[in-house]
């Protein structure tokens, strides 16, 4: 097939339709000459060229049938001839198609066979040219074909994929980023220069770094972009012994001989990143205000304001649970008995596994803290709940100078660096934003048993703004705007979904009614 | 605002200061990043943040002492290097063989590598395993997430459950997704979240005390976690996974199966020390006779060394008592 031909009809359809052609096949073939070599002179034999013009006209209405439609002067001739043919239309869309299944592909290949075939057979080998035909694409087998299709389709993902990728890009704020500096000299060169007073760096002095930086090129523009970490240096400390495994958390600051050190970032530097991100923000608002992808989400996605934190204290083991209704999405840090002496109140396997908390989710995803021993007994109550475990997220706790934490007998044979959260999927929910996020959260440490925020997000990613969202043994950092909290812990009830309000209402009065009915009788 | 009132007086004390025309104020504020916003802004990768992924015990030097002398201890009581280059239908009978006939037993086994397509639960089911590993011995599983998940079904079989304690779940994170560790997202459609982790279960048979068995064990000197580092030379197993159980476990005797191939572009390499059986590792050159002899020659068990014993993590018990 003239692929160049079919080129230049899809190119010039309009024109070549319109008078003064007005479909002439004669003229069609002119001009296609004129225009695919200016300087033909093949002018003495067109007949000839026409008739072969045509050949190739009729080869391509062959392959794509209803491509053109042609019509004739001399009416009731059985037989067209290239004469007295026009063509009265051209579906353009059908040529593409075509133009773009024998063209696209093979570009590559068709390149080395035809320099092959013409000015570089003489130089190659025998075995060479052999190689070069298995490389090419003549070569591949159907079935290498049908294989290689298929990979590739099952290696893309679908656009629903990347449109709720670019989706959560939009709606989650620039949060202000400010690179560490992980360059040691810098570090020890400026202990000498900052000027620290009650463990807070104020100020750097100018003319000294000035002056080092003769001897650390680079520094001051390091200083003014990333964050440093600028020794704490006290009478008392030791340099060799290294760091405190407690760094800014340790409690004996005053006595500890082990370095610690302060965080140094210029307030200038935080005031332009958040100029920045604040800037970033500005402009995405407006292309969210307007979300024309919805998918998954509620349609006024952008407008529709997110209810307030909801939370209610309560015993979570004793709590009924249908009061609270349907959710998306559960997340649980329950307080597991793994034979530690503790700080807090912990609950027996049974305890934990007994909860109704099938009645939560008719499907929806369910995120479970778990350490230790927990993980096996974790695994098995979502099996339990209808759930399949789909997940496991790793939480990267670091530290102060954003280090993995390495000391400090953290678990029992080894030491513990990350902490374990179970996903569970039940039922096939069709309305979750999949792999926007890695499994794999990095962040610092903070309060015992406290859990990093970035989850929140990542589940607000997942689900969108306005899904129910229900936290069990959360305590009052944990309540969130769009979040139901339930645990003992809590401060009180807030409530603001009128028919959770009156469900709670009816258990609270059922639950006083309870007790006294079964004393007067008892 | 004391604070502020402090720096201005600071100020007006050090009128150098006022000279630089850039202000070096400290911010009033502790800033920290979100590295998962990062991540779905910028798409640098959580783990690219954590500062001590070269050398974990960066900034302790003591720990940093410890690591250096058990390299060196391992180093210096270790067989020679064996491969057993076997098909993977030939691992169970294999085994079996030496179980029964060669009578051979290890101290520390790690089955699986960082791949998907692994035989485990199979070559776990398929041997007399308690038998391979002495008591008290190791059992280190590396697998996908999933496939580890999959091993659950083991502790619900008394057989298994009885002779074996899953006692630490361990995690190797790769560095990025160009990385050849990088776990994808094969045939797994339904995940929530992009894998970028391997899993390990580590499992002990027998008893040991973490207080009283210094001589078997050292804890606390790994943690449960490792990420990626840029190794020159890649191979098939990142050496970390091999010095997680060196450095645990004081025993010579060290087995590793990978019931999976593992290609030719990253080969499975030789380690000092360990039996490595896989059908794609580099070297067969193992032989019961001069096995034996070599570990006769190094000893079943790393010598105890007061310079080790003094800087290694220990239990609070053992701290009061001496």
């Amino acid at each position: 097939m003239n692929t160049q031909l079919v080129k230049y009809l899809i190119e010039n359809h309009a024109a070549l339709l319109s008078p003064p052609v007005s479909g002439d096949l004669a003229n069609i073939y002119i001009l296609f000459a004129l225009a695919s070599n200016p300087e033909s002179a093949g002018m003495e034999q067109w007949e000839a060229n026409l008739a072969k013009f045509w050949q190739e006209i009729r080869e391509i209405a062959d392959l794509c049938a209803g491509c053109f439609v042609f019509a004739s002067r001399s009416y009731g001739s059985a037989t067209l001839s290239s004469r007295d043919v026009s063509v009265e239309y051209i579906d353009v869309q059908a040529l593409k198609m075509i133009h773009n299944s024998t063209v696209s592909a093979p570009v590559e290949f068709v390149r080395p066979i035809r320099s092959l075939s013409c000015e570089n057979a003489e130089e190659m080998t025998l075995s060479d040219r052999l190689l070069s035909v298995l490389d090419s694409d003549a070569a591949a087998t159907p079935n290498k074909k049908v294989l290689a299709k298929l990979e590739h389709f099952l290696s893309t993902k679908p656009a629903s994929y990347r449109l709720g990728h670019e989706r959560a890009q939009k709606f989650t704020p620039h949060s202000k980023f400010i690179p560490v500096c992980g360059n040691r000299s810098h570090t020890n060169a400026l202990a000498n220069i900052a000027s620290i007073t009650g463990n807070r760096v104020l100020s750097l002095d100018g003319n000294q770094l000035a002056a080092t930086e003769q001897n650390i090129p680079g520094l001051s523009r390091c200083v003014q972009s990333k964050i440093h970490h600028i020794p704490n240096l006290k009478p008392q400390t030791d340099k060799s012994l290294g760091d405190c495994s407690y760094l800014d958390t340790c409690h004996k600051l005053s006595t500890c001989r082990y370095m610690h050190y302060l965080q140094y970032v210029p307030e200038s530097l935080v005031q332009a990143v958040a100029a920045r991100s604040r800037e970033l923000n500005d402009l995405e608002s407006d292309s969210k205000s307007i979300c024309l992808y919805t998918r998954n989400l509620c349609c006024s996605v952008a407008s529709k304001s997110v209810l307030p934190a909801q939370w209610i204290q309560c015993d979570v083991r004793k709590f009924d649970f249908s009061v609270l209704g349907q959710f998306s999405v559960v997340v649980a840090d329950p307080a597991w008995n793994i034979r530690m002496n503790l700080p807090y109140g912990t609950c027996n396997d049974s305890e934990l596994t007994d909860l109704p908390l099938e009645l939560l989710q008719n499907e929806g995803v369910l995120f479970l803290w778990v350490t230790g021993r927990a993980i096996e007994v974790g695994k098995e109550s979502l099996r339990k709940w209808g759930y399949e475990v789909c997940n496991q997220i790793s939480w990267v706790k670091t530290n102060q100078l954003g280090r993995t934490i390495v000391t400090g007998r953290t678990g029992h044979w080894l030491n513990h660096s990350k902490e374990q959260l179970l996903v569970g999927l039940k039922g096939q929910p069709e309305w979750l934003n999949r792999q926007c996020d890695v499994d794999l959260i990095v962040s610092s440490s903070r309060e015992t048993s406290r859990k990093p925020d970035e989850l929140y997000e990542m589940i607000e990613r997942m689900v969108g703004p306005h899904a129910r969202k229900l936290e069990i043994f959360g305590r009052d950092h944990n309540t969130r705007p769009g979040w139901f909290t339930i645990g003992n812990q809590l401060a009180g009830d807030s409530l603001c979904e009128p028919d959770v309000q009156q469900k709670y209402r009816q258990f609270l009065h059922t639950q006083r009614a309870g007790p006294g009915r079964s004393s007067a009788a008892a | 605002m004391s604070h502020e009132r402090t720096a201005s007086k600071n100020n007006n004390e050090n009128s150098r200061k006022r000279k630089s025309n850039v202000s070096l104020r400290a911010a009033a504020h502790l800033h920290s990043n979100n590295y998962t916003d990062h991540y779905i802004h910028t798409g640098a990768l959580p783990q690219k943040n954590v500062r001590n992924t070269d050398n974990p015990v960066e900034g302790y030097p003591n720990l940093q002492k410890l690591f250096r002398l058990k390299e060196k201890q391992v180093a210096n009581h270790s067989s020679a290097p064996y491969g057993c280059r076997l098909d993977i239908d030939e691992m169970v009978p294999t085994l079996k063989n030496w179980i029964h006939n060669e009578k051979m037993v290890f101290d520390v086994v790690m089955i699986g590598c960082l791949t998907d397509n692994q035989f485990i639960y199979p070559l776990l089911t398929g041997l007399p395993i308690d038998k391979l590993i002495s008591k008290p011995g190791f059992l280190f599983i590396w697998g996908s997430a999933q496939k580890i998940n999959e091993l659950t079904r083991l502790l619900q079989n008394d057989g298994w459950s009885k002779k074996f304690r899953k006692s630490e779940e361990l995690v190797f994170i790769p560095v990025d997704k160009k990385s050849p560790f990088y776990p994808g997202l094969d045939n797994d459609d339904q995940v929530l979240f992009e894998k970028m982790q391997w899993h390990c279960w580590m499992c002990i048979t027998g008893t040991v005390r973490r207080a009283t068995d210094g001589h078997l064990i050292h804890c606390n000197v790994d943690t449960d976690l490792s990420i990626e580092t840029d190794c020159p030379r890649k191979s098939a197993i990142p050496s970390h996974l091999y010095k997680v159980a060196e450095n645990f476990s004081t025993a010579t005797r060290r087995l590793h199966i990978i019931p999976a191939r593992t290609g030719t572009e990253f080969p499975v390499k030789v380690r000092p020390g360990w039996v490595i059986m896989s059908p794609d590792v580099m070297l067969n050159n193992f032989d019961y006779k001069r096995y034996r002899e070599d570990i006769n020659k190094v000893g079943a068990h790393l010598p105890v060394r007061n310079e080790i014993e003094l800087l290694r993590p220990k239990s609070p018990v053992q701290k009061r008592n001496s």
